[in-house]
């Protein structure tokens, strides 16, 4: 019997082809001039194409992005994009002309309303909103991208990268498309005749562009100390005494914003007073945030492992190799992928603030006209089914898991801590605790199949708001977690309902516990709390590695 | 509130204005004004549905720096950018007027040794100028201040101190000017027309206003002490500024008088050469003037503490005074 | 358009007044506000005044101020808020504080 003669290499083929057509675009190695990147997309992208564009919520490929929108649409259309982030005008510039169709991403941070506009007027087909981890894996399985445009610090002409502090997610994007026959380009500020280090090696690369403009690169994660309230001391005070203390948790990631922030600075303050140094913080999964630098000078930290880098850190984080993870050229390396798969399965408890949380205790930060994702949030806010490995703090909060015995009988398990904060009204009276999440709204509004839920009820195990601490993983059904929420959400609507001999009844059991409850003095949550107040601080306490940029130097 | 002893050590930046009174004269001296106790909010702002305050803005008061009696004013930038109304323009002006009628007393009580008790105002600045609210009883109140200012010349100091968030601009920016003594921390702010009104008429390639690091070269006390439009700079703490206030009221009143930077033909005539300069010098920051006066490496003085900046900088060699 | 003003009349067992005669604390601040606390001969009672341009929330700043002025026994006191859209957590914070602050030993700010 005859065996049919089959091509396997169709994938292979159709690249080499492409990459004839561009080949008279090639200078030395793999050099492409600035002025010819048009062109060169023109020749390696074809209609229908998933191209990933890199860009995160820190560095971005914006010279490959803005050249994608310079394509000639009757050549290059119906793409389908694949991105982390969706955070440059230019982004949705590709879905205006027409060049782009299709959108699977992560997180959309000012470009949110812009995109629910387009989702709802037909411009833009939705794929999903994902979490990065789920999107990453995606580009594994069925989002394989055939065009990767990235972006790096440094190449030389051979094309090895260096994406060095601002690595992110650089590697799994490029050995997606690389080993699945796909095609490389990478933006860079600089090409060099060596890289101080290889963080792509060349052959994985086809084509390196020296940007006209360095690549953007937005401070996302600093916050300035200055701005911090006495609203966020106390709860900072509550979260430390009540979680950190009360488990004490070693590891961990802190979301994005001023409670956190208002923690990391008050480690060597109110938790050396309590006595924790040692006990916890040692380990995170975090951007190098400058609010932690006084906790890392006083001792407190082990280890950081960073998504991303963080602008103006370089040199202090290059100066604490024992702390973060160093190169042998003596710079950082972060890694989205790596340090995600650290929060979900090596963290112990992630903490972190919301916008809005509903009365079974479901939080969200989406509002109704904004698509914007949740990037990371999700998976860090999460218990990973998978963990196996114990610690105390793990173990101690599964132990108090109010419906173990429903789901497992007589057998111990552990639980990771998902903290969420939130004042109960924020600016101009609007209340966080609402009957229902506007996210529902949104899912109307740019017709979602289902409303996007930042951390499901199921997987909070504590709310924090000015009003207490709801040990929420505690309660045996939602009848109580409703209770539970009602007890911590003072005089919002949500909150007026509880009823008093229930919330007592909660604080006895320890359910709830108030400020009064955990033993802390009101009249002491002011700023002085904070090891730093200010930036200037930062760089003082940083002895002048930290070097913030220009909007947050007010001096 | 903090006591006096923690005062001097906090921050000024950190500090509300009523603490500024308080830290900025000796120990268990300050007594307060038209306190709120005696409820003297803005007639105009209930009428607009704004909120109030009991000291519209500003605490003024009295109180000792060793033998001197010591006006004290200080304005409130988290009172409505501590913009400056009729209520709050009218407690700077008395403050003042008070002064000058304490400057009368002491010295028919003490005619061989008044100028050892020579009374003194202080004004803390933490202003954009005139309360839009209330415009034209702030524009009056801000021609009143200057008035008194002109009173008080050749009797008394007027000690101008900046240090706080908002720092002193708009009408206040020449209120702030017209004064005998400048003294400024680095966090300290000093101009007429807020950065963003210049970025919004000349456009962000002249100004960027957003760029808060240029903002501070260019308005900041490490700039304006370069300059000699601020005399002394001092660390961001209540006791900083406080201490450098006992020196200066160590000096006899002819060596105060000279630190003025305006007020005659020929200090005008020197700040006119000054505006010639930087026509000539056509600089594009405020870098390149520093450079101008001698300082070789400008950008390391952006980010020195204040004691070493003290210790290198090179100012403007000023010709009176 | 004109500011909402609130006013607020409690009597409780065995009323407790204030150390000093009066005490002021806070700043008008946005999302902030002043509480002046002034002793009173109100026969045991304490008298609240609240202005604020905030209006709506007539039923929060009467529950707010009635779990402090009760939960404190406060009497003999006059209580003066002037607000400029402080939540309720920074309103209680204040009360809790400019409390404090009229109890304390020591003449403020010597």
């Amino acid at each position: 019997m005859e065996r049919e003669v089959r091509v396997w290499d169709n994938l292979k083929r159709d690249t080499e082809e492409r990459m004839k057509k561009v080949a008279h675009l090639v200078e030395e190695g793999k050099v492409v001039k600035a002025e010819n990147t048009v062109a060169l997309l023109e020749g390696v992208i074809k209609p229908g194409d998933k191209v990933n564009l890199e860009g995160n919520n820190q560095k971005q490929a914006d010279f490959l992005a803005e050249c994608l929108c310079e394509v000639d649409p009757k050549k290059v259309y119906d793409l389908h994009m694949v991105q982390s982030v969706v955070s440059l005008k230019s982004h949705l510039d590709v879905f205006e002309k027409g060049i782009a169709k299709k959108l699977d991403f992560s997180f959309s941070g000012p470009q949110a309303g812009r995109l629910a506009d387009f989702v709802r007027d037909g411009k833009l087909e939705l794929g999903a909103i994902h979490t990065y981890l789920e999107l990453f894996g995606r580009y594994y399985a069925d989002l394989v991208p055939k065009v990767a445009l990235v972006v790096a610090f440094e190449a030389d002409k051979e094309g090895n990268l260096y994406t060095g502090f601002n690595t992110e997610d650089t590697p799994i994007i490029v050995e997606a498309t690389k080993f699945k026959q796909g095609i490389v380009i990478a933006q860079v500020n600089k090409i060099v005749d060596k890289v101080p280090r290889v963080d792509i090696p060349a052959d994985w690369v086809d084509f390196v562009i020296q940007s006209p403009k360095n690549f953007y690169i937005e401070p996302l994660f600093t916050r300035d100390p200055g701005l911090i309230t006495d609203t966020q001391v106390l709860m900072g005070m509550m979260a430390l005494k009540g979680v950190y203390a009360e488990y004490g948790v070693q590891s961990m990631n802190h979301g994005i914003g001023f409670f956190t922030a208002a923690i990391e600075l008050m480690l060597p303050t109110y938790a050396e007073e309590l006595g924790l140094k040692g006990k916890i913080c040692s380990y995170f999964a975090l951007n190098p945030h400058p609010t932690m630098i006084p906790a890392i000078e006083s001792g407190w930290v082990k280890n950081i492992h960073c998504f991303g880098g963080e602008l103006g850190m370089e040199e202090y984080v290059a100066a604490r190799s024992d702390v973060f993870f160093i190169g042998p050229d003596g710079t950082l390396r972060s890694n989205r992928a790596y340090s995600q798969a650290a929060g979900l399965y090596a963290m112990d408890m992630f903490i972190g603030g919301t916008l809005q949380i509903d009365k079974y205790g479901n939080s969200s930060t989406a509002t109704a006209n904004r698509v914007a994702g949740f990037g990371g949030a999700p998976n860090m806010g999460s218990d990973a089914k998978g963990r196996r490995h114990s610690s105390d703090a793990w173990l101690k909060c599964g132990l108090e898991y109010g419906m173990q015995d429903q789901l497992l009988g007589k057998m111990p398990r552990g639980k990771k801590l998902v903290v969420q904060m939130q004042e109960t009204f924020k600016e101009k009276m609007d209340p966080a605790f609402v009957d229902e999440l506007d996210a529902w709204k949104l899912a109307k509004n740019a017709n979602l199949d289902i409303p996007p839920v930042m951390v499901y009820s199921d997987d909070v195990t504590h709310y924090i708001t000015e009003e207490g601490i709801a040990y929420f993983h505690k309660c045996v059904d939602m009848k109580e977690k409703m209770a539970a929420i009602r007890a911590i959400a003072g005089y919002t609507e949500i909150g007026l309902q509880a009823k008093e001999e229930e919330t007592m009844d909660l604080r006895k059991r320890g359910i709830v516990k108030t400020p009064e409850d955990l033993g802390i003095d009101i009249t002491r949550a002011n700023r002085s709390m904070l090891a730093a107040k200010n930036i200037k601080e930062l760089v003082e306490w940083s002895g002048g590695l930290y070097n913030p940029p220009a909007r947050f130097r007010n001096w | 509130m903090l006591s006096w002893d923690e005062l001097q050590k906090a921050k000024f930046t950190e500090t509300n204005a009523r603490e500024r009174a308080f830290g900025l004269v000796d120990k268990g001296t300050f007594t307060e004004f038209v306190s709120p106790r005696d409820r003297m909010p803005s007639p105009h702002l209930p009428v607009l549905g704004e909120a109030i305050g009991y000291d519209d803005g500003v605490v003024t008061g009295i109180g000792l720096i060793g033998k001197r009696p010591v006006f004290v004013v200080s304005q409130e930038g988290r009172f409505i950018g501590g913009a400056v109304g009729e209520v709050h323009g009218a407690k700077m002006v008395q403050a003042i007027k008070l002064a000058l009628k304490a400057y009368e007393d002491v010295k028919e009580k003490y005619p061989d040794s008044y100028e050892e008790r020579l009374p003194a105002v202080v004004i803390s600045f933490e202003t954009g100028g005139v309360r839009l609210h209330e415009s034209n009883a702030g524009l009056l109140a801000h021609a009143e201040v200057m008035d008194q200012i002109q009173d008080a010349r050749g009797k008394i100091p007027i000690i101008a101190v900046i240090g706080s968030k908002v720092g002193c601009f708009g009408g206040m920016g020449f209120v702030g000017a017209a004064t005998d003594v400048v003294i400024m921390s680095e966090q300290g702010r000093l101009g007429l027309t807020g950065p963003e009104v210049i970025e919004q008429e000349m456009g962000k390639d002249e100004f960027d206003a957003s760029n808060k690091a240029l903002v501070f070269r260019t308005t900041g006390g490490k700039h304006k002490y370069i300059m000699q439009d601020a005399n002394f700079l001092v660390k961001d703490t209540v006791g900083g500024f406080y201490q450098q206030l006992q020196e200066v009221m160590k000096l006899p009143f002819a060596e105060i008088e000279k630190f003025r930077r305006i007020g005659s033909k020929e200090l005008v005539e020197e700040q006119l050469e000054l505006v010639k300069l930087a026509v000539e010098l056509g600089a594009k920051d405020s870098m390149d003037v520093w450079k101008y006066y001698g300082n070789e490496d400008p950008a390391k003085l952006v980010d020195m503490g204040p004691e070493e900046f003290l210790k290198v900088a090179k100012r403007r060699e000023r010709k009176l005074g | 358009m004109a500011l909402n003003e609130l006013n607020f009349k409690y009597k409780v067992e065995n009323p407790q007044s204030i150390a000093k005669e009066y005490s002021h604390l806070g700043v008008v601040g946005s999302g902030d506000l002043e509480v002046l606390m002034e002793k009173k001969d109100f026969g045991g009672g304490t008298e609240v005044k609240v202005v604020t341009p905030v209006t709506g929330f007539d039923k929060v700043w009467e529950m707010v101020v009635t779990k402090f002025v009760k939960g404190n026994n406060l009497g003999d006191l006059l209580i003066e808020i002037n607000d400029n859209n402080a939540t309720p957590v920074v309103v209680s914070m204040r009360l809790r504080q400019a409390l404090a602050e009229a109890n304390k030993k020591e003449k403020g700010g010597e």
